[in-house]
């Protein structure tokens, strides 16, 4: 593969299309096959041999990934995502992709492209273009005009239907809407899968990583519990051997869990190095505010750059109502005055509170069903019920 | 061959054969070396539209020269006349030189808008103001954008757009929907918001906190103004007014409106008024939480300190409390879950709770508060 001269790739070209091997055409146009590597191919302009040799549009799309080689051996990382975008956008251009009507092995063929889309723009972000947001978007959108041919392919059966490439797609889509912070783009595309009625067929992985993205926006929708539905679901079923992705599906499946109460044992924080996690988890179990707050500073850029930050302060309430509940223990009594809980805030040097505000948090706390009672101002005092007054977290919200 | 050479007498865009294909690749080519429109129109008002607007009797009253108001034709009086904006159409040429204003122009344009329309103490009703200078100062973000101004004049001309519209937010707040349009002032706020905030990625900018604060503010609960507040750089994100609206926002996630309000008192007229649209919600949020937690027959709140808590006069309280059910009755509140109502009555405007904000107007004047009090 290393030392061919570009006829004969053009030939083994060639040969992948009339023969209809998908998966060996794919590696011809991917970024990882060691053909990348080769200085014969890498051509500024190669689009006469490729004519010679290739009918179109495939000549084109050829031309363009040699082109795209070439552009990544001067370091044009640029100019080599320009490239490797122009060959994406070729199956979707009407024409010989939607014409093979009975045909899906093109499908096959996107895969690599688009993940080496995905390539070059990492690529990218490392040399610190800017701009990169704009080339995702353009990336998007054709992504999403690839997907609209493959979901309107009603004529195949089930087994030669391009509906098969959606998931994939759909997967290729969100992780550039995330890194372009646009979720709303996500929603269509969800209600297009949970529709379908291949949803449950396609492949473990590519479910995995659905579910992912899916319970990562419900996170953001604040749909905490369908959060860890999915999360849960991703995490689960993820590989054995996939050590990173599990870690990463964590990250946004703890907090979520410490949400609707269930800590974190430190046993598995430390097996998927997220030790981060330790002090919050302990400062929430305990009602600290004062170790919440330090270890949220603590760990602040890990939290901020992996967008949880703003979930995990959410935790603030459920540690008001640990810590009040403790002062509910220590007083035994069912009506409690104001002060104490002033008190207990001020020990844990929460800034500039006073008992306005206690009552505030305590209305609050008693809105959202975690404490059930009524305050009396007259008497400054929470007056709680005598039975189960704090219920239990996994049974509230 | 080496590869520079071999670039050089090879471009990879420009091929013999294949006349669309190669048309297709030039194109993407051209663009970017057409030059960009550089304007040269010197006045506010490019010249030919002076004469066509003045042929056709379409200049706005504040244009006109005095003494020719009631004339067949009134004049233009060049000093006041200001290009207006004109939506970009098919056939419609808008990037000659001659109807574009240059960077420094256009700072001074909306210096004349500023000093001598918006803060102007003779021109009325102030609805027809700020329908003219908000036409005006988009035609001014409309030659930046033909002619893809960044630097320094951009960020003046944005961030004295961005004081203009939250002003008008609030000093038009309750006005009825065909004198002033609070969505569409919105879309605008929100364009400039974040163009302004664009430019601030690069370089040094003396205002950067302010407007970060004020970005916070008007987007009280949006988790993604405050992501993008706490990936700024540490001077930045620790400055003061960044700081306080970032507790601000805190104290809305963590639904604590006692907390907010007492620290939106700490806010200046400006801040005030990006904050002002979430005050009404926010008050109504209170009762809400003490709706619930204050549930009792057998107890009362006193008004005063409701008051004291909402920053609001005690009537206006009072009326607030009816609005949604609470039972008032003297100087106390009767709390009770089932009797709170969701109230989206007309007379509880907030125009009518603006006085925590008027507090703070003082003696400012309007000219200071758009091109921001030093």
């Amino acid at each position: 593969m290393a030392h061919i001269t570009i006829n004969q790739y053009l030939q083994q070209v060639l040969e992948a299309i009339d023969t209809r091997d998908g998966v060996f055409c794919a590696e011809l146009l991917s970024f990882k096959h060691p053909h990348v590597a080769n200085p014969r191919l890498q051509l500024s302009s190669p689009e006469d041999k490729c004519q010679q040799v290739l009918e179109p549009p495939y000549d084109e799309m050829v031309a363009a990934h040699l082109r795209c080689t070439y552009a990544v051996a001067n370091h044009d990382f640029v100019e080599a995502y320009k490239c490797q975008t122009v060959v994406v956008q070729y199956p979707s251009l009407g024409g010989t992709f939607q014409a093979h009507k009975e045909e899906n092995w093109h499908c096959w063929r996107l895969f690599p492209m688009a993940v080496s889309c995905g390539q070059a723009e990492q690529q990218l972000l490392k040399k610190g273009k800017g701009k990169v947001g704009d080339m995702l978007e353009k990336a998007a959108e054709q992504l999403m005009s690839c997907f609209r041919v493959c979901a309107s392919d009603n004529r195949a059966g089930i087994d030669d239907s391009k509906k098969w490439g959606m998931l994939f797609l759909v997967n290729q889509l969100f992780k550039i809407y995330f890194k372009i912070n646009k979720l709303h783009l996500c929603k269509p595309l969800i209600r297009a899968i949970d529709s379908s009625n291949l949803k449950d067929d396609y492949s473990m992985a590519q479910r995995v990583t659905y579910k992912y993205y899916v319970g990562r926006k419900a996170m953001f929708d604040s749909d905490f519990k369908l959060a860890e539905d999915y999360l849960s679901f991703s995490f689960q079923h993820s590989h054995r051997s996939c050590q990173r992705n599990k870690r990463l599906i964590l990250i946004y499946l703890l907090p979520v869990k410490m949400l609707l109460g269930h800590m974190p044992t430190n046993q598995l924080l430390r097996k998927y190095d997220l030790l981060q996690f330790a002090d919050v988890t302990k400062a929430v179990s305990e009602g600290n505010l004062l170790l919440l707050n330090e270890a949220l500073t603590k760990h602040e850029t890990f939290f901020i750059r992996c967008g949880i930050f703003l979930i995990l302060e959410k935790l603030k309430i459920i540690t008001y109502r640990n810590l009040f509940k403790k002062v509910y223990h220590l007083l035994k009594t069912h009506q409690l005055p104001l002060d104490a809980f002033l008190v207990a805030l001020k020990m844990m040097q929460v800034e500039e509170v006073d008992i306005d505000e206690v009552q505030c948090i305590l209305a609050n706390l008693i809105y959202m069903g975690h404490i059930k009672g009524y305050i009396s101002h007259q008497h400054q005092k929470l007056v709680v019920s005598k039975q189960n007054p704090f219920p239990p977290l996994s049974s509230v919200s | 061959m080496s590869r520079e050479i071999h670039a050089k007498c090879f471009p990879s865009h420009c091929t013999r054969g294949g006349g669309r294909r190669q048309k297709q690749r030039c194109e993407g080519e051209a663009k970017s070396s057409v030059s960009v429109p550089r304007g040269t129109c010197m006045t506010m008002c490019p010249a030919y539209e002076l004469r066509q607007r003045e042929l056709q009797n379409r200049l706005h009253r504040f244009e006109v020269l005095t003494g020719t108001e009631h004339d067949r034709l009134p004049r233009a009086d060049v000093s006041c006349t200001v290009k207006e904006y004109s939506r970009p159409a098919a056939g419609k040429d808008s990037t000659r030189a001659t109807d574009l204003r240059p960077p420094d122009i256009l700072l001074k344009t909306v210096y004349y808008l500023v000093d001598d329309i918006a803060a102007s103490s003779t021109l009325h009703p102030w609805t027809e103001v700020y329908s003219f200078v908000f036409d005006r100062l988009r035609s001014v973000r409309q030659d930046m954008i033909i002619q893809r101004i960044s630097g320094p004049e951009c960020v003046a001309v944005l961030e004295r757009t961005v004081r203009f519209l939250l002003f008008a937010s609030y000093r038009l707040c309750g006005q009825p929907l065909r004198l002033f349009d609070s969505c569409i002032n919105d879309t605008h706020l929100q364009e400039c918001l974040s163009w302004l905030l664009e430019c601030y990625r690069e370089g040094q900018h003396q205002h950067q906190e302010e407007f970060q604060a004020l970005s916070l503010l008007y987007n009280l609960g949006s988790a993604q103004a405050v992501q993008h507040v706490l990936e700024l750089p540490g001077s930045v994100r620790l400055s003061p007014p960044v700081r306080l609206a970032l507790a601000i926002g805190r104290a809305y996630v963590e639904r604590n409106p006692v907390r907010l309000l007492r620290l939106a008192r700490r806010l200046d007229f400006l801040q005030g008024c990006a904050l002002h649209r979430h005050l009404l919600p926010c008050r109504r949020d209170l009762l809400l939480l003490y709706s619930h937690g204050h549930s009792s027959r057998n107890c009362r709140f006193p008004i005063q300190k409701l008051a004291d808590i909402l920053s609001l006069e005690s009537s206006l309280t009072a009326q607030l409390c009816r609005a949604h059910g609470i039972h008032v009755g003297g100087e106390w509140v009767i709390f009770s879950k089932g009797s709170f109502t969701e109230s989206l009555s007309e007379e509880l405007q907030c125009a009518q709770m603006h006085r925590l904000l008027e507090d703070k107007q003082q003696d400012l004047t309007v000219s200071d508060i758009i091109h921001g009090v030093a």
